[in-house]
């Protein structure tokens, strides 16, 4: 006798959690389908809030070595790497995994406050709303409405480079690393690279980043590429971009690696780890998904607008999908908003496909990164007549109060009929600042909107205010 | 009993109406026939008496909504029925004395001639004209719940109807609200009633759109009103009045929602409706323009947009030609002047637009194609002489008809011109009052004008426009005399009126007007 749900969420990453949650508000009885051992997903256990919570260290240690700045004797116990302190990696990891840990119960206290039955297990899709569960012995499963595949992504190598966990890493062991390497490589200068080159370099590694394009970053705005060049440069990061690994070889101490460069040399690095930030794939691993008749393409699932695959009573949310065409953005903040739409629509109520130009991205290397809309570039290729207006952090009274003087903000805008375009920046607090920014496109502002938002002072936040004025000519304090 | 007040059937064409202003709220009593509120629909802004005596119980359709014909609108409760709310005690004396004060104020205007400007009084009646947002192509999306917030007063309400996005440009017009105030409806203004009317007009449309959309309205002088919104509430997005605009849906840059990236069903999904909610009233071509920070902006009113449509539809319809006529009124003049004290005497007045329509009747008579309407290949002529008189209003422009005026003598013409234009100015005007007609004249000579070119009202087939009738150097049997001279053009359309029936349709009126016979009067 199968179990019956109205709901059946396979995945409890950020996609599948949330909208397990959004269809027991709505009164739907609602059961998560969870293989990890723990609630939350590759964001909470994995991701986001694992990598931010070291990056909080490498703040606090950023901090630390500038102590004499500060005016703050650490005393001679406090170590001797650089500005005479050093870092305590067990202690790191301690308090990283009480943030995840705890994150992850109060997930679990969501899901008993709504009523969501948690079922351990892998899944697999049996077809008319069926799904067994493989741990140990097999439960079967029924939805009444609706299926959510939310099954996420992984990390996903290059073809020639073996990972094998101990020297040549992905995000997932790089989190979890007691030790500060003395050298490490980064292939990759997506989010996962260059947060991981920044950690590091920090904590004291000498970090080398190889991108294959040829700038970092390569999805943010070209300025903000050059301005993190810039900056990393000065922090002692070496950035080899429009770069190959053509082959690693891993050994019991460290990595041969050889790159390369953008020039034709080729150059062999021996390094202590190679961490592999070139993407992440979908798992579909067991979900018979091709069995029960869903639509594949590069191993993700097709959906519509709606988040509905071509098999009726399927739907699929987060990083797993694919509209067709170019990628979809694999972040945390996506895939809840997709798995709030797919819960509201499964509930009977409006739903409206999401606008994916108006996505804030978020980096957190050092400079932070904060991006909505469209670039400089992509604005230009999309047809607008396109005016933009700059403000560097380094003139701002409160970014000097921080002594966070390195960034911008970048306002991408439509000349003709004003509309805010795109936002962004690199700087200090730019992952929170765009949240304004994401707002304005939401809304549908224009640039004169911006300008006569009062923003209040002393903050980092007179930056995107001084760039609309700029984006009309020039900023008031520049 | 309780009698439901319904919006009325305006005309036979007309299939909804606005409810521009109440003039009672609930609790308030009212008198069988007094006015109750005010509409403006397709033909005709109009006042509308309480078809019963009682006190209001119930309103049901705020100021600027825009309801089918037979909506119920309010009740009217018995008069024993004391049921009003606390809040309508208060101001309940000062409003009905202020809806008394308005006829009142109707009274004493004088009776203007038609074809003269709107007398001050006139101008002092109008109440503030702003029922933006209640255009009849928004009525299939309902209206956002709380256009009016009858709780809360509302600010202002000068600054508030410039409905420039930011910039806060001094507003070079008198704001309504105080012309409201001058005209002595003060309690409207006490109790805020104008000023939430004002107010929440731009509340709708800040309501209803966002920075950008007012932008791309503004530039192109696009009513955000008739766009069917697929936002959050009704809300016009940007793709929204893109489709709206049209042409440059396809020459703008790539909509926003999700189309280069990802989601490339999403376009589809929410530019479908926006397309297929353009409504009847054809985009008008599109010219860029860019209003300036000193640039004062305001919506057109409901008669505004249809006189708009109006004239450009005729335009576009009507191969239109004029041919000017002199007319030498000298004779007119002497007997005029012989029978005036006569004529007012009966309670008329002698003007030489009496003559003139009077002339025209006779013309149409004799070449009926003028008294005619196209109706796709065929030609209707039609037997009653309706004839339009175009009447200036402060606000706009509104065509009563003299229903079979070919029945009707001097004195009766002369009484029928001016009790229509004295009720189109003081909005009393009939839906049926301002249909039918079949053929029509305009008097741009009343402010001054030698002659108009007067485009034809449609289904018509001509219209007869006058000049000022001014004293001129002529010349008479070869000797040069002064006459009082008016150019006469008809514009007609050479669809179906060629040059010489036209003209001798023209020759008919002249020589009616120059021959006059003084026994005929």
């Amino acid at each position: 006798m199968p179990q019956d749900y109205d709901v059946i969420v396979i995945g409890a990453g950020t996609g599948g959690y949330v909208a397990a949650i959004r269809a027991a508000q709505l009164g739907l009885k609602t059961a998560v389908v969870e293989k990890q051992k723990a609630l939350g997903g590759t964001c909470l256990l994995w991701g986001c809030i694992p990598t931010k919570a070291l990056l909080e260290h490498a703040h606090a240690l950023k901090i630390a070595q500038h102590a004499k700045d500060w005016g703050i004797s650490l005393g001679a116990a406090a170590g001797s790497g650089p500005g005479g302190v050093t870092i305590d990696m067990t202690q790191v990891q301690t308090r990283k995994d009480r943030v995840v840990t705890g994150l992850s119960k109060g997930v679990e206290f969501l899901f008993k406050k709504n009523k969501i039955d948690w079922i351990k297990g892998t899944a697999r899709l049996t077809g008319n709303g069926g799904v067994d569960v493989f741990e140990g012995e097999r439960q079967t499963l029924r939805a009444r409405k609706e299926i959510i595949v939310a099954t996420g992504s992984t990390p996903r190598g290059v073809p020639g480079i073996e990972i094998d966990r101990q020297r040549i890493i992905t995000s997932d062991e790089a989190i979890g690393l007691r030790e500060v390497p003395k050298t490490m490589v980064i292939m990759g200068s997506g989010a996962v690279g260059v947060e991981f080159a920044s950690i590091f370099n920090r904590f004291g590694s000498d970090v080398t980043i190889v991108e294959l394009l040829p700038r970092l970053v390569p999805v943010e705005d070209e300025a903000v590429s050059a301005e993190l060049a810039k900056s990393f440069r000065k922090q002692g990061i070496t950035s080899h971009t429009g770069a190959k690994v053509t082959s690693a070889k891993a050994g019991a101490d460290g990595v041969d690696v050889d790159v390369q460069l953008a020039d034709g040399t080729t150059k062999r690095i021996q390094t202590d780890y190679l961490l592999v930030a070139t993407g992440r794939g979908p798992v579909t691993t067991g979900l018979n998904a091709e069995g029960v008749g869903l639509q594949i393409e590069k191993g993700y699932i097709k959906v519509d607008n709606l988040f509905r695959t071509n098999v009726p009573g399927i739907s699929a949310v987060g990083d797993v999908i694919t509209f067709g065409g170019p990628g979809h953005p694999q972040l945390a903040h996506v895939s809840s908003a997709e798995g709030i739409i797919t819960a509201e629509r499964i509930a009977g109520q409006e739903s409206r496909p999401i606008n994916y130009d108006h996505v804030p991205g978020c980096t957190y290397c050092d400079p932070e990164i904060g991006s909505v809309g469209l670039t400089e570039a992509e604005a230009k290729t999309r047809g607008f007549d396109v005016r933009v207006g700059t403000f560097p952090f380094g003139i701002l009274g409160r970014a000097k109060m921080a002594q966070e003087t390195d960034g911008f903000v970048k306002i991408v805008a439509d000349k003709k009929y004003d509309e805010l375009l795109g936002v962004h920046m690199i700087g200090p607090r730019s992952t929170e600042l765009v949240a304004e920014a994401t707002v304005a496109l939401r809304l549908e502002s224009t640039v004169e909107e911006l300008i006569r938002t009062i923003h209040a002072h002393p903050t980092f936040a007179e930056a995107i205010g001084e760039a609309a004025h700029a984006t009309h000519g020039a900023a008031i304090h520049s | 009993m309780a009698t439901d007040v319904v919006m009325p059937q305006m005309g036979e064409s007309i299939a909804e109406g606005t409810i521009v202003r109440w003039m009672k709220k609930v609790g308030d009593a009212i008198d069988r026939d007094e006015p109750l509120f005010e509409i403006s629909t397709d033909k005709v802004d109009a006042e509308i008496p309480s078809p019963a005596a009682g006190v209001i119980s119930e309103i049901r359709v705020k100021e600027g909504e825009t309801v089918p014909v037979n909506s119920i609108v309010a009740v009217i409760g018995p008069a024993s029925a004391t049921a009003s709310p606390p809040a309508a005690t208060a101001d309940k004396d000062a409003a009905a004395s202020a809806a008394k004060a308005a006829p009142a104020a109707s009274a004493d205007m004088k009776a203007p001639e038609s074809t003269e400007p709107p007398v001050e009084s006139a101008k002092a009646q109008e109440p503030p004209k702003a029922s933006p947002q209640a255009d009849g192509a928004s009525a299939a999306a309902p209206p956002p719940p709380h256009y009016h917030d009858r709780d809360e007063p509302a600010p202002a309400a000068p600054a508030s109807q410039n409905a420039a996005p930011a910039e806060p440009s001094p507003v070079a017009a008198p704001p309504p609200a105080q012309h409201a105030a001058s005209a002595g409806q003060a309690p409207a203004t006490s109790d805020g009633t104008a000023a939430r009317h004002t107010g929440s007009a731009e509340d709708a449309i800040r309501e209803r759109s966002s920075p950008l959309v007012r932008k791309i309205a503004k530039e192109h002088n696009v009513d955000i009103a008739q766009i069917h919104g697929t936002g959050i509430a009704g809300r016009v997005t940007k793709d929204d009045i893109l489709g709206f605009i049209g042409g440059s849906a396809s020459a703008a840059p790539e909509s926003s929602a999700a189309s280069a990236k990802p989601a490339t069903a999403a376009p589809a999904a929410s530019a479908g409706p926006a397309g297929g909610s353009v409504s009847g009233a054809p985009p008008v071509a599109q010219v860029t323009f860019k209003p300036g920070a000193n640039d004062h902006v305001e919506k057109m009113s409901v008669m505004r947009k249809r006189i708009a449509e109006h004239m450009v539809l005729s335009k576009k319809t009507s191969a239109h030609v004029h041919s000017v006529f002199e007319v030498n009124f000298g004779r007119i003049a002497k007997i005029r002047e012989a029978k005036k004290t006569e004529f007012e005497r009966s309670g008329a007045k002698l003007t030489y637009m009496s003559f003139i329509i009077k002339a025209a009747i006779d013309a149409l008579r004799a070449v009926p194609i003028v008294n005619a309407s196209v109706d796709g290949e065929n030609i209707v002529y039609h037997r009653d002489i309706n004839v339009g008189i175009a009447v200036a209003l402060d606000w706009g422009l509104i065509v009563p008809v003299i229903k079979k005026a070919d029945e009707k003598n001097l004195v009766g013409l002369s009484r029928a011109v001016a009790d229509l234009a004295n009720r189109a100015r003081a909005k009393q005007l009939k839906p049926d009052e301002v249909a039918g007609g079949t053929f029509t004249i305009t008097n741009p000579g009343v402010f001054g004008a030698l002659f108009g070119m007067p485009i034809i009202s449609q289904p018509q087939v001509a219209i007869l426009g006058i000049g000022n009738v001014e004293k001129r150097p002529v010349v008479v049997d070869d000797a040069i005399a002064i006459r009082p001279m008016a150019y006469l053009t008809l514009g007609y359309d050479h669809r179906v009126l060629d040059g010489a029936v036209a003209d001798e349709f023209m020759s008919i009126v002249k020589k009616s007007l120059e021959n006059w016979d003084p026994n005929a009067v």
